[in-house]
This record gives structure tokens, sequence and C-alpha cells, in this order.
């Protein structure tokens, strides 16, 4: 097993990682310790970076939501700061595992452990997201439409610490919707999320189809042209998708799914019955029947 | 493996103990404290087994390393029934035939401990979110969820 650091400073976390070997960073670990104990990856050093202050921020300015990368998805449904208007945050925070891990797992952790399935996906790409990594180099913002690159890999050196997740202000409507086999205790079998701000730009972001999260940027949309434009969005989005059959689900059951959310969210664009104030997760029944 | 010193407190106690690097928060509590009460099941965070109240909230102990613990406040099972009397959980289990195997239930219960502290009068849908985390393999949940409300004093 790894040695186990705990720096208390960035300083001291850059002079940790110059020359030590692999190291990799524990925020919530409710990955990285199955992992290690499963022998699925190994490592010289377990940094466990919660003690560094920086990570531990949650901050609303005028222009951002920035929350630190040792915030937990229980702790970030809690956050008043989050609010409505992060629906497709909240509700992917509240789809993840069950409450237990949710308690430990971290949005950063979710994003950098990069698993095309990860909940916290879909909903950070649809609301703008990027994060902040760090180095002794310096700081960097990287967008995450940028950051996946496949499965369970991103575009960090291993010397970057990620020290927050930041969003954009917005306004608008969104979701995120997930089917999953069993209620509090599986990845997503294919998930999507929505956001759809108040200046009309629309974006939908699927999970599990594809060795990454997919992003589909539809522009500005007017409301109006909604409606005459669902065929097309969601056939844009059923063309994006590219899935496997895997454990989980099949190709075909994938890709049913997929429309079925899709379909589900334009028309609750279009009739209005997807709010702003939707708290909960949208999962549905897990027996429901295909009718695509 | 090197050994570390950490302090902590559990069940109201005061501990300082040498632990391996890469101990878990499950091995220090068994293993050094001795407090075996807490059980391991899967040891991946899948069944809640371990389920230990960490700084408040329930967690997989089986997923926190013990050295993240450094000055920390745990409870686990044994702090139930402290003072030599079950606790109310401890005896609506019993009294709810709300286990038979009886493996999963310290984690059941602290499951439960750490929703009744922060909502000692959760609703049906309430316990059942909390309680997500916990797999029992022969009592099912309806027996379990009746406990709890019991406790809860959710009239029926």
């Amino acid at each position: 097993m790894p040695g186990f650091l705990q720096p208390t400073t960035l300083e001291e976390a850059f002079a940790l990682l110059d020359g030590k070997g692999e190291t990799r960073f524990l925020a919530g670990g409710t990955d990285l310790l199955v992992l290690l104990r499963l022998g699925a990856i190994s490592c010289d050093n377990v940094m466990d970076v919660k003690r560094i202050p920086e990570l531990s921020t949650l901050r609303l300015t005028d222009e951002t939501l920035e929350i630190g990368a040792a915030w937990t998805c229980n702790q970030i449904l809690a956050a008043p700061e989050v609010g409505s208007e992060y629906a497709p945050l909240r509700q992917a925070s509240a789809a993840l595992a069950n409450s237990l891990l949710r308690n430990r797992a971290t949005l950063v952790g979710n994003i950098c452990n990069a698993s095309p399935g990860g909940d916290m996906l879909p909903a950070c790409l649809v609301l703008e997201g990027s994060v902040v990594a760090a180095s002794s180099r310096g700081e960097r913002t990287i967008a995450l439409k940028d950051f996946f690159t496949g499965v369970k890999k991103n575009v960090l050196k291993p010397d970057e610490i990620v020290l927050r997740t930041v969003f954009p202000r917005t306004q608008g409507r969104g979701t995120y919707l997930k089917k999953k086999r069993i209620h509090g205790h599986d990845l997503a079998q294919v998930s999507v999320a929505g956001f759809y701000a108040d200046d009309g730009h629309l974006r939908l972001a699927l999970g599990a189809v594809a060795i990454t999260p997919l992003l589909l940027d539809f522009g500005v949309i007017p409301a109006a042209e909604l409606p005459a434009r669902r065929t097309e969005i969601i056939e844009a989005v059923a063309a994006a998708a590219k899935p496997i059959t895997d454990v989980r689900a099949s190709r075909e059951y994938r890709l049913a799914m997929g429309r079925l959310f899709t379909e589900r969210i334009i028309d609750g664009l279009i009739d209005g019955s997807l709010g702003l104030a939707e708290d909960r997760p949208c999962t549905t029944p897990a027996r429901e029947a295909v009718t695509a | 493996m090197n050994t570390r010193p950490i302090h902590l407190t559990v069940n109201n106690q005061g501990y300082e103990v040498l632990v391996p690097e890469d101990a878990t928060l499950l091995e220090l509590l068994r293993e050094e404290i001795g407090l075996t009460g807490t059980k391991e099941g899967c040891g991946a965070g899948e069944c809640g087994a371990c389920t230990v109240i960490l700084n408040g909230k329930p967690v997989n102990s089986c997923l926190v390393m013990a050295l993240e613990c450094e000055g920390a406040s745990v409870r686990t099972i044994e702090g139930e029934n402290a003072d030599g009397e079950l606790s109310d959980l401890q005896k609506a289990f019993i009294e709810h035939n709300a286990f038979q195997c009886g493996f999963c239930t310290p984690g059941m219960i602290m499951s439960a401990r750490a929703l009744l502290d922060t909502n000692p009068d959760p609703t049906h849908d309430e316990i059942k979110e909390a309680m997500e985390g916990n797999l029992c393999r022969c009592t099912g949940y309806e027996a379990i969820i009746a406990a709890i409300e019991a406790v809860g004093g959710i009239q029926k």
C-alpha cells in the first residue's frame, strides 16, 4: 500500500509531489480506496488534500459560483449558494450513489475520476463548468468541455491539484435525468442533463453513451422556435450517442433511454413543466417499459 | 508499513492510537481500539455494514483512511448503550423484528441515528433515502423502516 501524505498548504503539497513518485489525490476516496484495495490501480503515495484551505471554500460572486475540491455532494445540496438555477447540479448531486457515499464523494473527485457514467459530469457540462488546477508552475483554468479525453482519462498533469470547480452565474431552466439498475447503488446506465438559459441558449449533455460525457451546444434557440426544432434536436442527440453494451445496459437500451430523456427535457421546456425549482432527481421507475 | 499516532474521540472517549498508514477507520476501530461491533461487509462502500457517524455524518468506515480522522469525533454502535441500557433504536429494532442474522444491524442503526439526530421526525421517504446505503439480505426493509418510524414518533 502507498504512503500517506497530508499537506496543510498548497506549497507543502507541491513540495511533497516533487520527485516522490506517483501520487494519487484523496478527496472523498469513494473511488480511489476501492480501486487501491482491488489492486486495479497502484501508486507510491496517497495525498489527502482536504486540509488545504483553498480547497474548502464555496463562494458565490456576481460572476461565478466556485465550489472547492473538498466539497461533498451532500454539502453542495445543503449549500444555499447553490440555488435552483443550478438545478442540474443539485439533481446530479442527489442522484449520485446513496446518502452515505454522498457524505464523502466530492464534485471534483467525480469530475477528475472521469468515468463516462459519472453523475456530475453532464450536469457540469450544461452549466458551462470549468476547473482550476494548480501546480508549482501556477494555476490554469480548464473548461470541462475540453477536460475529458477518454474512459477515466483527463487532461490534468500528474502534479496538478484541482482547487475548485467554477460555474458562471446563470438563470434558466434545467434538469438531470438518470437511468440506473438499482436505486442508491449504481452508476448511470444512461443520463441526460439539459439547461435552457433565459437568453435561449440550449445545452444538452449525455453520460454513459461514449468514452467521455458528450456536450451538445445548440446555441440560442428562441422559445417560440423550440416546437419546430424539437425533432432536429432529438435527432442530433441520438446521432451523437455512441454507446456500447456492457454489464449495466445494452447499446440499444442506452440509445432508447437517451432519446426518451431528451424528448422529456425538450417537451418539458416546450410545455413549461420543466421548471426552475426542481430540487430532486427526476429518476424514473427502474422497471419502466421502453416505448420508443 | 509505517505507523503514525492519531488522536480521536470514539463514543465520547478520547484515544491516542498508533495506526499503520494504510489503515482504514474501520480497521482502526476494530483492530486497534477493539470495538468490533462495526462490521466489514463488502469493503467497497456498497453494503453499509461498516457505517459509523464521523463528525456528525454517517459514512462507510471502510472508505475512510484512519489518518484522515485526526481530531475527529466518531460514534459507533457501542455508543448506543453506553450507559448499559439499550437505546431507543435498539429496543425498536427488537420490538419490530428488524433483524435476523444481525450483521447489517450496527450499520443500520448508525445510519438511523444520524438521521434522527438531524431530523427527529422523518417521513417514510426520508427514512428510505437515509437508509439507501445500508443493505440487508435476510429481514427486508419494511421492519427496519417501521422500527425507525416508531422512534421518530410517526403515528401510522
